[in-house]
């Protein structure tokens, strides 16, 4: 089988010094060419053990133990080239469906083909000592061919690679050479959280991760790599003001009601462009909710609103870039880094354990109450209010997760997910209804196209008869989740007798 | 699978250089071959640089599927494998009758990279013999070196007489002129007595008599390799084009 060894620094000549006894390296020639490692944000192929790396117009797909995978490509103008059909295209399995991939490292490559002869002078393996070389760091990488019949000398040959100091199998040695201190992406770490630590830290050290992960997607959305940047950069900062809203009093009021102001400001100029990247992902979707005839129409409706949504990322990538908005940013991950920035308000110093089990206790009792209520009578505004104690309560269950078993919790997150999963259903088919119906009566009064507007009214149709399912679907699923058995998980991990009577 | 069988009854006819530079021709076509070193006697894992390994030598080797395709190795030139020279060949026709049958152990475990090699090239030696036999009953093809002399015109006659007793379809034979000199009128006459009497098993290509072939043994590669431009390298090219595989 094919191996991959990676060795720190430029490691050739070192290589080709000192070949195994009885064998003798041919270097057949060298090719200097530029380089790039490719791989999505949160890093998928690094994960995986793979390297995706182009030389020149070469891009080739490694892993240990298979042998490479290769296809022409065409550098192009982008920094990453279009890799639409080939060998590396078929063989890029398992990367997320919206992400992106970008350029992780770049720099200068060279390539030494190399023939192990024995001898007789006969080949017994081939090698590629590829040296990458970028401002980051530099490694080495040695991908070995093995030859039908010689498998000793190629274990020997492996083997001998391997004593090199720094050297390691697989590709997964070849990122913290090139990329020394760069952790792969997480959109949601853990936070650890222990039972007696005082709540406020809790929230502070929460507060803490999230703004990291939302300020870690900010290049990513100025450059506009793909939509998931702008996505976890808010869901970044939603979780701040969940914390902000949902561990009342940890911090003094004014402190909360300040920051409350700061993330929602911070919050407000993404809007927009999320709604328009949602839609424009959906897009297959709302073409198979209207009957082929009209979908000229929706083209229409699409073309606009990818118009609309570019015009709107580019301003959104202005405002990031600003001086005003780098200077507002700054200011608060200094206070927020700041021990005193965040002193603990009338519950603070509450520890975390019971503090945690009476904000779910009280959160899943009002989601109970609510639902239990709801029937074919019910206003939208009643289910909609039911989905968003559904989402807070989800929200403190995920950030105290930490301190409950983690078999016990699965087991009553799954039939909330399920519950959500409806009431988000019923909540995007209602705000779609509202958000497309703009389209019939745009701001400036301009003349609608008779095709978008036929397409617009079927779609607004379909949605309308969508969401009555919907509805009509949240009492059976509420029934999955108000069980015997979840409600005696919840009452066994959050109800405290003698917090009963608050 | 085609099985292509270099074979004659008389030694020093270019045999082995005819398999060793046919299997490469038909390799460079884009063909996974494996070539037989059969003959004993014969060097053409020589000329790839191959060592015979020891484990060779064992006998019922045949027999043994697992061993068989362990004893395989790839020679320097892609689509091109060798199997070592063997003195021992006991089992060869088991192996033979089973290099046939698709399900047998045997044929699932030729496989040069997962899939069937498309052509098998024996290197045979030089004897009518059991194997022989067996040899022209697996054989697609033999293909036959016959340098224009009188003495290999007698034995060229041997080996129709022997198809014409054992009942063997002579259409399987495909003879060629080697080590051909152009200039003597003996190899001359030869050869258009020899085309006239067996006007249906004899190539039209013909390898001429060469240094470049000779120097095989100093290179130890293919003519093709190391004397791409020759007339033999040609020569051997139109061979191979001949056989149409």
């Amino acid at each position: 089988m094919t191996s991959l060894i990676v060795i720190a620094g430029k490691a050739a000549p070192l290589v080709l010094a000192r070949p195994c006894e009885g064998l003798r390296f041919a270097v057949g020639g060298a090719l200097r060419r530029d380089f790039a490692l490719y791989d999505c944000f949160d890093q998928p192929l690094r994960r995986s053990g793979r390297v995706l790396l182009r030389t020149g117009r070469d891009l080739i797909l490694l892993s240990d133990d298979v042998a490479p995978i290769s296809q022409k490509v065409d550098p192009g103008r982008g920094s990453v080239p279009a890799i639409a059909s080939g060998a590396v295209c078929d063989a890029l399995t398992g990367l997320p469906p919206l992400r992106a991939l970008m350029v992780q490292c770049a720099g200068r490559a060279e390539t030494l083909s190399v023939a192990v002869l024995d001898d007789m002078e006969k080949t017994c393996l081939r090698m590629q000592v590829i040296t990458l070389s970028a401002q980051s760091g530099t490694a080495t990488l040695v991908l070995t061919e093995p030859m039908r019949g010689y498998d000793r000398a190629h274990q020997r040959v492996v083997d001998a690679l391997l004593d090199f100091e720094g050297a390691s199998r697989g590709a997964t040695g070849l990122w913290p050479l090139l990329l020394p201190g760069v952790q792969p992406y997480q959109s949601k770490p853990e936070v650890p959280i222990t039972a007696d630590e005082p709540a406020h830290r809790v929230a502070a050290d929460l507060i803490r991760s999230s703004m990291s992960v939302s300020r870690q997607n900010e290049a990513g959305i100025i450059e506009d790599i793909d939509t998931e940047f702008l996505h976890d950069y808010r869901i970044g900062l939603r979780r701040i003001r969940s914390v902000l809203s949902l561990f009342r009093d940890v911090f003094p009021p004014e402190e909360t009601d300040e920051l409350q102001r700061e993330f929602s400001e911070l919050m407000a100029p993404t809007g927009r462009v999320r709604d328009l990247d949602v839609y424009l992902l959906g897009k297959p979707g709302f073409f198979a909710l209207v009957p082929e005839a009209l979908h000229p129409g929706l083209d229409l409706l699409f073309a606009r609103m990818k118009t609309e949504r570019d015009v709107a990322q580019r301003a959104l990538a202005r405002h990031l870039r600003s001086d005003r908005y780098t200077a507002r940013v700054a200011a608060l991950d200094a206070r927020l880094t700041d021990p005193s920035g965040l002193p603990p308000g009338p519950e603070g110093d509450r520890a975390a354990l019971p503090y945690a089990q009476a904000l779910i206790w009280t959160r899943y009792r009002k989601v109970c109450k609510l639902a239990r209520r709801i029937d074919a009578d019910t206003s939208d505004d009643d289910v909609h209010r039911l989905r968003i104690h559904c989402k807070k309560l989800r929200y403190l269950m995920e950030f105290f997760g930490p301190l409950f078993p983690k078999k016990k919790f699965r087991k009553i997150l799954r039939p909330l997910k399920g519950l959500q999963d409806i009431l988000g259903l019923f909540n995007d088919y209602s705000v779609q209804q509202l958000e497309l119906s703009r389209y019939l009566h745009p701001d400036d009064g301009a003349p609608v196209e008779t095709d978008m507007a036929a397409a617009v009214g079927a779609l607004l149709a379909t949605l309308s008869r969508l969401q009555a399912g919907e509805r009509t679907r949240v009492v059976a699923s509420f029934a999955d989740f108000d069980n015997r058995a979840v409600r005696a998980v919840f009452e066994e991990l959050f109800h405290q007798p003698e917090e009963a009577g608050r | 699978m085609h099985v292509i069988a270099c074979y004659s009854n008389k030694g020093g006819v270019g045999k082995t250089a005819t398999s060793v530079n046919l299997a490469h021709a038909i390799a460079r076509s884009g063909r996974q071959v494996l070539l037989c070193d059969l003959d004993p006697q014969g060097a053409s894992s020589y000329y790839f640089r191959v060592k015979p390994s020891k484990r060779l030598s064992e006998t019922r080797f045949f027999e043994d599927s697992d061993r068989f395709a362990d004893a395989i190795r790839a020679s320097d030139f892609d689509g091109l494998d060798i199997l070592p020279a063997n003195r021992s060949f006991r089992d060869f026709d088991r192996f033979l009758s089973r290099i046939r049958s698709k399900r047998s152990r045997l044929s699932k475990a030729l496989v040069a990279g997962g899939a069937e090699y498309d052509v098998v090239v024996l290197d045979c030696p030089p004897n009518f013999s059991l194997l022989s036999e067996n040899v022209f009953r697996a054989a697609d093809r033999i293909v036959v070196p016959v340098p224009p002399s009188t003495l290999s015109e007698r034995t060229f006659e041997q080996l129709v007489e022997f198809f014409k007793d054992q009942g063997l379809p002579r259409r399987k034979i495909s003879a060629f002129f080697s080590m051909v000199e152009g200039r003597k009128s003996l190899h001359r006459d030869t050869m258009a007595r020899m085309r006239a009497a067996y006007p249906k098993r004899f190539l039209a290509a013909s390898i001429p008599y060469s240094a470049d072939v000779e120097r095989m043994g100093l290179r130890r590669a293919p003519v093709a390799e190391y004397a791409p431009r020759s007339k033999a390298a040609a020569c051997y090219a139109d061979l191979f084009g001949e056989l149409a595989l």
